[in-house]
C-alpha cells in the first residue's frame, strides 16, 4: 500500500533535513498508529504522502504509484482519488451543510464518484447515518454540531467514494476520552467495510493499543535523532 | 457542486462584508452611469436646441452670451437690436427667412418670447424638426399666446384660458399686467428644448406690455388710429381691470389704460378648459417695435451666411454681432468639456475606490479563510481551483454590484427625470443601456476581475505553502 524508501526531505532555508526515513512499509487494510511529538516531522511526512509537497530524494510508492513521478497537478488528483483526510478539528466548510460537506469528498475526483452505487447525496446521507449523524443533525448547520459530530462528518467525507487510504491527523485530540474510542471504533468499522488503510497520527499513547501497529516517527526518522 | 456555487455559498457566509462591498460597487456604478447618461443627454439636448438657423444676430456682446440669451433664455441681453437694423438686414441678398425675438419678460417663471408668425414656420430644432402643435394653432393677433408644452403641463393651462404676462424675469415679478390678459390659442408639442418652457406671444404684445419704453403715447395713439380692425374685438372683464386700477396706476404708464380704452382685447371668457380651437380675427402681430432682443436668420446658400455675417459684424448703424449657432454651441460645449471630463474622472475614481474596497475586504478575510482553502486542498482541490474560486468571488461581487448599480441607475433616472427636465431642460430618456454604457459596465467587470486576481494569487500561494496543514 505505502512503501517509503530512503526518503529525505528538507524545507527551504533549513540546512538540516526535517525527514530522513530509510524504510516504512504499510500494507493494505492495515491500521497504523503513527506516533510523533510535535516537530518530529509528522506534518512534513503527511504532506509528502498526500502529495502536497514534492519528493526531493528517495521514493514514496502508494498503490503502486511512484509519487515522485507525478507532477503537482497529478499529485493533487491522486490525493483526490485515493486519499481521505481528517484533521484535528474545524474540518468542515461552515457555509455548507453536513451533507454538502460530505459530498465535497468527491468534488474533485471522478474516480471516487464512479465508485458510488447510489447518488452522491444518498451515499453521503447513508454514510452520515452509519457514523451516527441522523437526519436531524444532518439538517443542522455545521457550526451547530458538536466537535465530535463534526469529526464524524469529516470522517464521512474521508470515506465517501471509498478511497484506499485514510489519513487522520490527530482527529481525536479535541474529543473527550469516551468519544475518542467511540470515534476510532466507527472509523475502524468504516475502514473494514471499504478495506481502507488507516494512517492515524497522534501523540496520545493511550489509543495505540487499538491499532494493528504502532510506528514511532522518532524511531524511523533519522533526521530527528 | 461547481466552483461558482461554492464561491457563492462562501460569499454568502460572509454576507455582511460582501453586501457592503457589493453595495459600494453598486452605488459607484449608479453614479458613473448616471453621470454619463446625464452628460450624453445634456450634450445631445444641447446640440439639438437649435437647428437650421444659419445666424443669430443680436446687440454686440460675447458669442456665447448671445447664444445663451437668445436660445437658452439664460442671462439677459443688456442691449437690443433696433427694429430698423432688423428691417434693413432682412432685406439683404440671400436671406431666406428671419425670426425676430424679443425676450426679457416672464410668466410665472417661464420666459416670454415675443416673435411673429415666422417663428412657427421657420424655427427648427433637433434634426431640423419643425415646431408642431399639440393643440390649437399659432397666434393670429396681439392678444393670443402659444405655450411650450412644459408651460402648459406645469401650469395646467388649456386652450382658451386667459393668462397675464408680467414684465421682467422671475416668478415674483411685481409688475403684473393684469389688464393685459392673453388667450391661449396653441400648445406646442414637446421638443426637449427651451421652447418647451417658453411662452410665445406676438411682438406687439411685448411692446404693449412695456409701452415700448417710457416715452409712451404717440405710438399708441398712432396704432389706435391705424389699426381700427382690432377695435372691433371686445373688451375683457371690466371689473378685473377696475380692481387693479389703483395699484397698476403707479406701476405703469398711462398708455396702458389707453390700451384698454381703445379696446384692443380679444375674448374675455374665463375658465375655458377645452381643446377646442379658439376662433379669432387675424390681427397685427408685430406692431411697431422699436427694438428686439435678437433675430434668427436662414439663408438660401451657406455662401451668403458668411457674407452677411461679415456685413452684420461691420454694420455701421449700431454695434451688432452675428453668430453661427452650430459653431458657438460647439464652443460652449467645449467650455463645459472640462467640467464634463472632471465629472467623468470623479465617477471613475469612485468606481476604482469601490473596487479597491472589494480588494481590501477580500484580502482581509483571506487570512481567516486559510482553513477553508486547506480543507479544499485536502479533498484534492488544486491551487488553480483555489485561484479560480477567489477570482470568481470577485467576479460575482462585481457582477452583482453592476446589476444592482444598473437597477439603482434606472430608479435614479426615473426620480431625477422630472427635476432635470424642469430645472435644466435635460430630457433623460429611460431607454435601455446604450452600447457605450454596456461598455462601461464591461470595463468595471474587467477591473473587478483584475482586482480579484490579487487575493486569488495570494490564496494560490497560501495553498501552495500551507498545503493541508492549517497554521492558524
Amino acid at each position: 500500500m505505502i512503501e517509503i524508501n530512503n526518503l529525505v526531505f528538507s524545507w527551504p532555508k533549513h540546512p538540516a533535513p526535517t525527514l530522513d526515513i530509510a524504510a516504512l512499509t504499510i500494507s493494505q487494510g492495515e491500521r497504523i498508529f503513527l506516533h510523533g511529538p510535535s516537530g518530529s516531522g509528522k506534518s512534513t511526512l503527511l504532506g509528502l504522502l498526500a502529495g502536497i509537497n514534492a519528493i526531493q530524494a528517495g521514493d514514496i510508492k502508494i498503490l503502486d504509484t511512484q509519487m515522485r513521478q507525478l507532477s503537482a497537478a497529478k499529485r493533487d488528483q491522486f490525493r483526490a482519488d485515493h486519499i481521505g483526510t481528517i484533521f484535528q478539528n474545524f474540518n468542515l466548510l461552515p457555509f455548507l451543510d453536513p451533507i454538502e460537506n460530505v459530498m465535497l469528498g468527491c468534488q474533485y475526483s471522478k474516480m471516487r464518484k464512479s465508485k458510488l452505487t447510489q447518488s452522491l447525496q444518498q451515499i453521503a446521507i447513508s454514510l452520515l447515518e452509519n457514523l451516527g449523524i441522523d437526519h436531524t443533525l444532518q439538517a443542522k448547520s455545521v457550526s451547530e454540531l458538536s466537535i465530535g459530530q463534526q469529526q464524524r462528518v469529516a470522517a464521512a467525507r474521508a470515506f465517501i467514494g471509498q478511497p484506499e487510504l485514510i489519513i487522520a491527523d490527530e482527529p481525536t485530540s479535541a474529543l473527550d476520552a469516551d468519544s475518542r474510542e467511540a470515534f476510532i471504533e466507527t472509523l475502524f468499522n468504516q475502514a473494514e467495510k471499504y478495506q481502507a488503510t488507516i494512517l492515524f497520527v497522534s501523540h496520545d499513547h493511550s489509543l495505540a493499543q487499538l491499532f494493528d501497529r504502532k510506528v514511532s516517527l522518532n524511531e524511523i526518522n533519522g533526521a530527528a535523532k | 457542486m461547481n466552483l461558482a456555487s461554492l464561491a457563492f455559498k462562501s460569499s454568502w457566509n460572509r454576507k455582511s462584508s460582501v453586501f457592503l462591498t457589493l453595495f459600494t460597487i453598486a452605488i459607484s456604478v449608479m453614479l458613473l452611469l448616471s453621470i454619463e447618461r446625464v452628460r450624453q443627454e445634456a450634450k445631445s439636448s444641447f446640440a439639438n436646441t437649435i437647428s437650421g438657423t444659419d445666424l443669430i444676430v443680436g446687440a454686440r456682446t460675447g458669442d456665447i452670451q448671445l447664444l445663451l440669451s437668445s436660445v437658452f433664455r439664460i442671462g439677459h441681453a443688456n442691449n437690443a437690436v433696433q427694429w430698423q437694423s432688423y428691417e434693413y438686414i432682412k432685406q439683404q441678398r440671400g436671406v431666406a427667412w428671419t425670426i425676430p425675438i424679443s425676450l426679457g419678460d416672464s410668466h410665472k417663471g417661464y420666459a416670454v418670447l415675443g416673435t411673429d408668425s415666422s417663428y412657427f414656420t421657420h424655427f427648427r430644432y433637433g434634426k431640423k424638426q419643425m415646431l408642431a402643435f399639440e393643440h390649437g394653432r399659432a397666434f393670429h393677433n396681439g392678444r393670443e399666446v402659444v405655450l411650450g408644452s412644459d408651460v402648459a403641463k406645469k401650469l395646467n393651462y388649456h386652450l382658451g384660458e386667459q393668462i397675464v404676462i408680467s414684465h421682467g424675469m422671475g416668478n415674483t415679478s411685481f409688475h403684473h399686467h393684469d389688464d393685459n390678459p392673453m388667450t391661449i390659442v396653441g400648445i406646442l408639442k414637446p421638443t426637449g428644448t427651451p421652447v418647451d418652457r417658453t411662452v410665445h406671444v406676438p411682438l406687439i404684445a411685448i411692446d404693449e406690455m412695456h409701452g415700448s419704453g417710457h416715452n409712451a403715447s404717440p405710438r399708441m395713439i398712432g396704432k389706435a388710429i391705424n389699426k381700427p380692425s382690432n377695435e372691433a374685438v371686445h373688451s375683457h372683464d371690466e371689473h378685473k381691470h377696475e380692481d387693479h386700477h389703483s395699484h397698476d396706476d403707479h406701476e405703469h404708464d398711462d398708455h396702458e389704460h389707453d390700451d384698454y380704452s381703445h379696446g384692443e382685447h380679444s375674448h374675455g371668457e374665463h375658465g375655458h378648459k377645452t381643446h377646442q380651437p379658439v376662433e379669432s380675427e387675424p390681427g397685427d402681430l408685430i406692431g411697431e417695435p422699436k427694438q428686439i432682443t435678437a433675430f434668427l436668420m436662414g439663408f438660401d446658400s451657406p455662401l451668403y451666411t458668411l457674407q452677411v455675417r461679415r456685413n452684420i459684424n461691420q454694420y455701421k448703424g449700431e454695434p451688432l454681432l452675428a453668430i453661427m449657432p452650430g459653431v458657438t454651441l460647439r464652443e460652449l460645449w467645449g467650455m463645459l468639456d472640462i467640467v464634463e471630463k472632471i465629472l467623468l474622472l470623479f465617477s471613475i475614481v469612485v468606481v476604482i475606490i469601490s473596487l479597491l474596497g472589494m480588494l481590501t475586504t477580500l484580502l482581509a478575510t483571506l487570512n481567516q479563510r486559510r482553513r477553508e482553502l486547506a480543507i479544499l486542498r485536502s479533498v484534492g482541490a488544486r491551487p488553480w481551483h483555489i485561484f479560480s474560486l477567489l477570482t470568481s468571488e470577485a467576479v460575482i461581487i462585481t457582477l452583482l454590484g453592476c446589476l444592482l448599480g444598473t437597477t439603482l441607475f434606472f430608479v435614479a433616472i426615473l426620480l431625477a427625470q422630472p427635476v432635470l427636465q424642469a430645472q435644466f431642460g435635460i430630457s433623460l430618456s429611460l431607454s435601455m443601456l446604450s452600447s457605450y454604457e454596456v461598455m462601461l459596465l464591461g470595463a468595471i467587470m474587467l477591473a473587478g476581475t483584475v482586482m480579484g486576481l490579487f487575493p486569488a494569487l495570494r490564496a494560490y500561494y497560501y495553498s501552495l505553502s500551507d498545503g493541508m496543514s492549517i497554521k492558524i
